[in-house]
């Protein structure tokens, strides 16, 4: 059960994490605790759901345990595996006849990989599923599964449960629809780009000792570019990025100059970049400052 | 919890079932209990808990949203916005669907793939443009079985396999123990092959009009091969059909698609579609991977340029593009289209598509289609 009886202390606890959240992930974070149940975050690359689950883990004094997806994961790397070359090493070692196969499908020759180090955890733990649309769909039932019962099997040691349920993160960068059963099981929340005084929060915080004006017009102008027909719009994480990379050459503010110099860490693709430049860069610069001016 | 809170809750389930949501049992529970844990009085927390736990995807927020202010503010509710049909270009797909239906009976009785060596193999060859309504609906299963090939990609998943490429350590090792360690027998494991992803964009613009049936039986099946086939139809924009092609039925889905694409039979933005589908599949990395096939004759009439770099972009995130023309059937034709000469540098395999042959030639180069060697 959740150590935060409200939503409030929560976000005070993330706060405290360095980490802002809006009232929408923050009570689907404290809803995921309080209901003890999976939580799906979805939004454009770059918002934010990583560090939501780090901050997670911090806030509520529990281990952060992260399994990156990628097409091909398989149980092996997602759950256990046998050290093959201990075991034959071992068998090599011994007596003929003297080693069983207990002895050597036991725990010393196992490795654990991070599911079954969350469910056979005894501290807290945050289990942060991370990208899971990039695993197929095979092991996306497997999940399922072990979602569901918080337990695995493995034929040689037996089942093993969880004795707490961990906190459990999924995010997903919408390559492809997940699976309806998966959807089920877990809150679903959307993370769309923050608003600009929350941005301008973020990047406070962030980036200790970086003046007001240069966080402002930052934020305003990477705003701008989200509002550009762009291959890849940039998230809060390239706002971050490009402010410390201003507040690095000792900018106050922003001018088309150093913004022209420096694009390179907020747009990611030469299409992007090419876009932006000369006339389109020079309003983009004029609008964002007399945003942040307001 | 007090009983109208939880009366209102149940009904605002029922209200959301209504506009289309899946919102099940479970879904209402778990909505009940966040309240349950939440300050009501705060009116946004009281919408995140019943969002989050009531509503499972992205695209259907909007729909969440009208209904909460709808239910629960007591707000005017606009009606969900609807595309407006084309009456003209409806009635005329509509005449050859009804075309194609009637007499259905006495079409069902002879199998089109008997139709006798000298009748098929006439009818492989004739131009779908040129078909009686008879001739194309003995076509149609082989349209449709054609379509069923589909390409593989090995999969980085591996099972036992006697002729395999990675040792099997979990049995090699139980093996050893019989043999003091030495490993004996060498058990192998393989990669399994599944189905590469597939993704149609097929042409329906006026220009495509006769080939834009066959096509979309050919779309049909193919959805229907398994998972991982996504199809789309564009004119002057484009429009997602894999929804409208998961029926059983062809000619259902036949009308599906003519609801669904509604400028069906107009001008072509080839450019521009392509944009769409870059923008919004693209960059959910729908294409990335995927065999990409584009069937049209590549008639931009706005803006061949646009057509190049879309061409580009797509091609850079797929496995390898197909382009398939029906004019190219025509002996005297030159790809002199400006948007088809724009898109020449990044297509893999050009093909016809204007006969059954050319529709066997398209599956077998889906099936063993390799990757372009230069971009």
């Amino acid at each position: 059960m959740s150590a935060f009886r409200t939503i409030d202390e929560l976000e005070v606890a993330l706060q405290a994490a360095d980490y802002l959240p809006d009232r929408g992930l923050s009570t689907a974070l404290f809803l995921s605790l309080a209901l003890e149940k999976p939580l799906l975050l979805e939004g454009e690359a770059g918002v934010g759901k990583t560090e939501a689950a780090k901050s997670l883990a911090v806030a509520t004094g529990s281990r952060l345990i992260r399994l990156q997806c990628y097409e091909g994961l398989d149980v092996a790397h997602a759950v256990y595996e046998w050290n093959y070359p201990r075991q034959l090493l071992h068998i090599r070692a011994a007596q003929e006849g003297t080693v069983s196969e207990d002895e050597l499908f036991g725990p010393e020759f196992l490795i654990r990989r991070p599911l079954l180090e969350a469910i056979d955890s005894d501290e807290p733990v945050v289990l942060l599923i991370d990208e899971i649309d990039r695993a197929d769909e095979e092991f996306e039932a497997f999940l399922l599964e072990v979602l569901s019962d918080f337990q695995i099997t493995i034929p040689e040691l037996g089942t093993i449960r969880a004795r707490r349920k961990p906190a459990v993160i999924l995010t997903s960068n919408r390559t492809r629809e997940l699976h309806d059963a998966l959807k089920r099981r877990a809150l679903f929340h959307w993370i769309g780009h923050p608003s600009i005084d929350r941005e301008i929060e973020i990047v406070k915080i962030r980036i200790p000792g970086v003046s007001e004006r240069l966080a402002a017009e930052a934020a305003a102008f990477v705003r701008e570019l989200r509002g550009l027909d762009l291959a890849k719009p940039p998230g809060v994480a390239e706002t971050i990025d490009w402010t410390m990379a201003l507040n690095a050459l000792g900018k106050q503010e922003i001018d088309a100059d150093v913004v022209e110099q420096t694009l390179g860490s907020v747009l990611k693709y030469r299409e992007d970049i090419e876009a932006v430049r000369d006339e389109t860069l020079a309003q983009l610069v004029d609008t964002a400052r007399a945003t942040a001016a307001r | 919890m007090a009983d109208a809170v939880v009366r209102h809750v149940v009904t605002f389930g029922r209200v959301l079932r209504e506009v289309g949501l899946e919102v099940g049992p479970g879904r209402v529970a778990d909505a009940l209990r966040g309240l349950d844990t939440v300050d009501l009085t705060r009116q946004e927390d009281v919408y995140f808990t019943l969002r989050q736990t009531l509503v499972a995807r992205q695209d259907e927020l909007d729909l969440f949203d009208r209904a909460f202010r709808a239910w629960f503010l007591r707000a005017p509710v606009l009606p969900p916005v609807r595309t407006t049909d084309r009456p003209a270009e409806q009635q005329k797909i509509g005449e050859s669907l009804s075309d194609a239906s009637s007499g259905e009976q006495d079409e069902e009785m002879g199998d089109p793939l008997e139709l006798g060596a000298s009748g098929h193999e006439l009818l492989r060859d004739k131009d779908f443009a040129e078909m009686t309504p008879d001739e194309y609906r003995r076509v149609r299963r082989l349209i449709a079985a054609i379509a069923g090939s589909r390409p593989l990609r090995a999969s980085r998943r591996r099972r036992s396999h006697p002729r395999g490429d990675r040792l099997d350590m979990r049995r090699l090792i139980r093996a050893s123990l019989r043999t003091g360690g030495d490993p004996v027998d060498r058990p192998y494991r393989a990669r399994k092959e599944v189905p590469r992803k597939l993704v149609v964009l097929c042409d329906v613009s006026g220009s495509m009009d006769a080939y834009a049936r066959a096509l979309v039986l050919f779309l049909h099946a193919a959805v229907g091969s398994g998972p991982g086939v996504e199809a789309f139809a564009f004119g002057t924009r484009l429009s997602r059909l894999t929804p409208e092609l998961g029926t059983r039925d062809p000619e259902a889905a036949l009308e599906k698609c003519t609801e669904a694409v509604t400028d069906w039979g107009s001008g072509t933005r080839i450019g521009a579609s392509l944009k769409e589908f870059n923008d919004l599949y693209g960059k959910r990395a729908l294409s990335r991977g995927a065999v990409v096939v584009i069937v049209s004759d590549g008639w931009e009439r706005q803006d061949p340029e646009l057509v190049g770099r879309e061409m580009a972009r797509l091609a850079r995130a797929a496995y390898a593009v197909v382009w398939v023309n029906p004019l190219k059937g025509n002996p005297d034709y030159q790809p002199l289209a400006g948007g088809m000469r724009a898109a020449l540098p990044y297509i893999d395999r050009f093909l016809t598509g204007h006969n059954l042959r050319s529709l066997e030639e398209l599956a077998a180069v889906l099936a063993g289609i390799e990757r372009r060697h230069a971009a």
